[in-house]
């Protein structure tokens, strides 16, 4: 009988691979699915039973009116932040699209957001934007107004506020996606279109545009991503004031679990996330993948 | 319509004014922040945009200096946590992605697609369910705590998915060659897969590296305030009230960032090309 040598090699890796898998099922799957057990009970940490509530939590999702609010807010900067570092984000790549070492530095300085802690970057803006912060102090002093201006005081402005800073983080990384992008698109594409006559708006239309489709897939998808699970920023810039107007889902759900103790309902707004941020990732994905088998 | 070389010249040198000042627009908030380190109060205050002239070490030396060793510990804290997580990450998530790769295509695509879901779910979803989980096993405001989270979770998942991607590449006579020599899989992986996926591990360390460091929720939530902080935890408790010390701030924030900033300076070709291939698949 001969012995096949496949069979005895799966060993000795395996135990590695599985205590892998053991640790990413007890601090992933397991997770996920005690938040859905969790989000069926009343669970509060401060009292030492809970109780089986069926579907309850999932009921007051829909009358929660601080949730909707939340839910708004979230709405506003993903489709704020996902327009504005594309667009921009384009932009500059174009700009910066060139071989000279000026324009290597350039796009190094404009990834650094990226690299800082969403903390920091929120420090930083905040003693610019704040009440009697750096902007305010250097508007006064070139006499441009008269009192300080409420960046981050009014709930128009604070969102306004999350939304820039909340881009000026991810513009850098939509820059380096269409910077590739557009480095991929082959020469002769464009001697070609100008061949035919066509004007340089034209040669977007239809060189660029189609050619950086799958650039435009992955740097939307993330920005949704980075967007739906939004903390940092705002605990630092606004605390998610004033008057509760710029608390993401994500930010009201820690409220709800570790300042209101309501574990049980705030379970049910995680896997509520869960599956918002599951639907519209996926079904952006395939809508924008479908559009560039189109194009 | 051909330009002449002389205007042709006039347009590059505009561009790159242009893109200079758009450039120098977009970093101000870093310059500020990065000049204002070295400045005093009242330099920052009645000229933000000014440079650091005199020049003063005062910010960074208070920061270090301080009475709670917030800034040290918080930095000696950031630096055990990251290079424990990375440390332990990249052999298991290696070993793993190498023996996932080996196995069928319907398992493989089975524990690819259980993988995935790490990729996506937001963190806030299973910090409260972990932070039960470490209570239960006596691991609960602890760094060991901590880094097994780092571990287990969604970090796992992306690396996985950027060994798995570069293995793809890997040439399966390289592999079936050191089987047929009689090499088990546990030796293979270590003299043979680990030095062909070094690109892979670069990239894995880097963001890995990155994004614990500047973790935020995990530390504020699994340590806790009792148990001293991470780095970025820690300027949010030292800096979370509304002061106006600006000095202060820039120079916590200084020592904060410098760590990351010089790293993806250092290792900017292999960052791009990382972020690139991880994001192309």
């Amino acid at each position: 009988m001969t012995r096949r040598p496949l069979r005895r090699t799966g060993l000795g890796l395996a135990p590695i691979a599985w205590l892998a898998i053991v640790l990413y099922g007890a601090f992933l799957l397991y997770p996920i699915l005690q938040s859905v057990l969790t989000s069926l009970t009343d669970r509060n940490p401060l009292k030492t039973a809970s109780n089986f509530v069926g579907l309850d939590n999932y009921a007051e999702l829909f009358t929660d009116a601080r949730l909707m609010e939340s839910l708004r807010f979230t709405a506003i900067v993903v489709v704020v932040v996902t327009l504005v570092s594309n667009t921009l984000g384009l932009l500059f790549a174009m700009l910066l699209n060139r071989t000279s070492a000026n324009y290597r530095i350039m796009r190094t300085l404009i990834f650094i957001p990226q690299v800082l802690s969403g903390v920091i970057v929120a420090f930083i803006w905040r003693s610019i934007l704040t009440q009697n912060g750096l902007l305010n102090v250097t508007l006064q002093n070139l006499g441009l107004v008269d009192a300080p201006i409420s960046w981050l005081g009014t709930p128009e402005l604070a969102t306004l506020s999350i939304c820039t800073v909340v881009s000026w983080i991810t513009i850098g990384f939509s820059t380096v996606v269409y910077t590739a992008s557009l480095q991929s698109v082959p020469p002769e594409l464009y001697e070609a279109a100008r061949m035919d006559g066509a004007s340089a708006l034209g040669r977007f239309r239809n060189v660029t545009f189609p050619m950086i489709a799958p650039g435009v897939t992955i740097s939307v998808v993330l920005c949704l991503i980075t967007t739906f699970k939004l903390y940092d920023v705002i605990a630092v810039l606004t605390g998610g004031g004033p008057a509760n107007s710029t608390r993401s889902t994500a930010f009201y759900l820690i409220t709800v679990a570790f300042t209101n103790n309501r574990f049980g309902y705030a379970s049910a707004i995680a896997i509520f996330l869960l599956v918002l941020t599951a639907v519209v990732a996926y079904g952006v994905t395939s809508l924008l993948r479908r559009r560039e088998a189109r194009i | 319509m051909r330009r002449s070389p002389g205007l042709r010249r006039l347009g590059r040198a505009g561009h790159l004014v242009i893109a200079w000042f758009i450039t120098f627009a977009f970093v101000l908030p870093i310059y500020i922040a990065l000049s204002s380190a070295f400045k005093s109060q009242e330099q920052i205050l009645a000229n933000p945009l000014g440079l650091p002239a005199p020049f003063t070490f005062d910010n960074i030396l208070t920061a270090l200096t301080r009475p709670d060793s917030l800034v040290v510990n918080g930095l000696l804290n950031s630096v055990l946590v990251t290079a424990l997580s990375v440390v332990i990450l990249i052999p298991l998530s290696s070993a793993l992605s190498f023996w996932i790769s080996e196995r069928r295509p319907l398992l493989k695509g089975i524990l690819l697609g259980v993988f995935a879901l790490g990729l996506m779910v937001p963190p806030q979803v299973v910090l409260l369910p972990i932070v039960q989980l470490l209570h239960a096993i006596g691991l609960a405001n602890s760094y060991p705590g901590l880094i097994l989270s780092n571990v287990g979770g969604g970090y796992l998942s992306f690396a996985v998915f950027v060994y798995v991607g570069f293995l793809r590449s890997v040439p399966r006579e390289v592999i079936e060659a050191a089987r047929v020599d009689g090499a088990s899989d546990l030796r293979i992986w270590w003299t043979v897969v680990l030095p062909l996926v070094r690109p892979a591990t670069a990239t894995v360390g880097i963001f890995l590296g990155l994004w614990v460091w500047n973790d935020f929720l995990n530390p504020l939530f699994i340590l806790g305030p009792l148990q001293g902080q991470t780095i970025t935890t820690g300027i949010y408790v030292a800096l979370g009230g509304y002061s106006a010390d600006y000095g202060q701030l820039f120079g916590i924030m200084f020592l904060a960032a410098i760590i990351p900033v010089v790293g993806y300076l250092v290792s900017q070709r292999e960052f791009i090309h990382g972020l690139m291939s991880g994001a192309s698949k």
